[in-house]
């Protein structure tokens, strides 16, 4: 999907150059949230996703020089 | 559909970086090598909340023009800024006046002559057509209510051949949506 908005806003040569699964140990690092907001997630979610929530990615891509591939 | 209008979640987030505090140096330990940390302010590096390490696969070359896209208080600003050393330029973006004088702050402090940054939106990027070389940006691109507008934007001040590379956080099933409803799951 991300891949996509890439795309269609006139990038070419999307690539993901990292990917990495992104999960509660991973969210609780950030001050930006705090342990209740953590303890809710852990709540919801279900206990085999605790580790993989998101992913978290590294996308690279580049603008045409030209048209590439037009005529 | 969206939880959140566009002013909302800009009013979220903005309220959340003003006040963000950092506590420790957990975050950027994840993201980045003891040497990329090295020599950095400890300031920009507590103060990392980025969800990647986009620089590192940014490619940069000495003179590049480099745009850090929600710069916050600079940690991938400063990175970007020792990679296209004293002849090129690094730009910080952020829509939050206190993590821009941080970046200032952080930047003046370490001794970097070559780095600018800009109050402005993502979705309005305040800077020329073919301007820059390289787009970087670390875990911002999710902030946005229009990411295909805000991605059009860094398309405009790239010139031809010019690169971007981001750090986000993406789906591969959904959340619940108690979770993606809430504000304090918008910041990430």
């Amino acid at each position: 999907m991300l891949r996509k908005k890439f795309f269609n806003v006139g990038f070419v040569g999307v690539d993901v150059a990292d990917r990495a699964p992104f999960g509660l140990t991973a969210l609780a690092r950030y001050p930006l949230f705090p342990p209740e907001f953590v303890d809710f997630v852990r709540a919801v979610v279900p206990a085999d996703r605790h580790d993989t929530l998101v992913y978290s990615v590294v996308l690279t891509a580049r603008n045409p020089i030209v048209r590439e591939g037009g005529s | 559909m969206p939880y959140f209008t566009e002013a909302q979640a800009r009013s979220i987030i903005r309220e959340t970086y003003e006040s963000a505090k950092g506590e420790d140096r957990c975050v950027a330990q994840a993201l980045y090598t003891l040497q990329e940390l090295s020599g950095l302010p400890e300031g920009a590096v507590m103060l990392a909340f980025g969800v990647g390490n986009p620089v590192r696969h940014a490619g940069l070359s000495p003179g590049d023009v480099v745009l850090d896209v929600g710069c916050g208080a600079g940690i991938d600003t400063l990175l970007a800024a020792s990679r296209v050393g004293p002849n090129g330029r690094a730009l910080g973006l952020d829509m939050t006046p206190r993590m821009l004088e941080l970046a200032a702050h952080h930047a003046a402090s370490a001794g970097f002559a070559n780095v600018d940054v800009h109050e402005g939106l993502m979705e309005a990027l305040p800077f020329a057509d073919a301007s820059v070389d390289v787009v970087v940006s670390n875990g911002v691109l999710n902030l946005s209510t229009r990411k295909s507008r805000a991605l059009a934007e860094m398309h405009r001040v790239l010139r031809p051949g010019g690169r971007v590379c981001l750090a986000d956080l993406v789906l591969s099933e959904n959340l619940p949506e108690e979770i993606v409803k809430n504000p304090t799951a918008l910041v990430a």
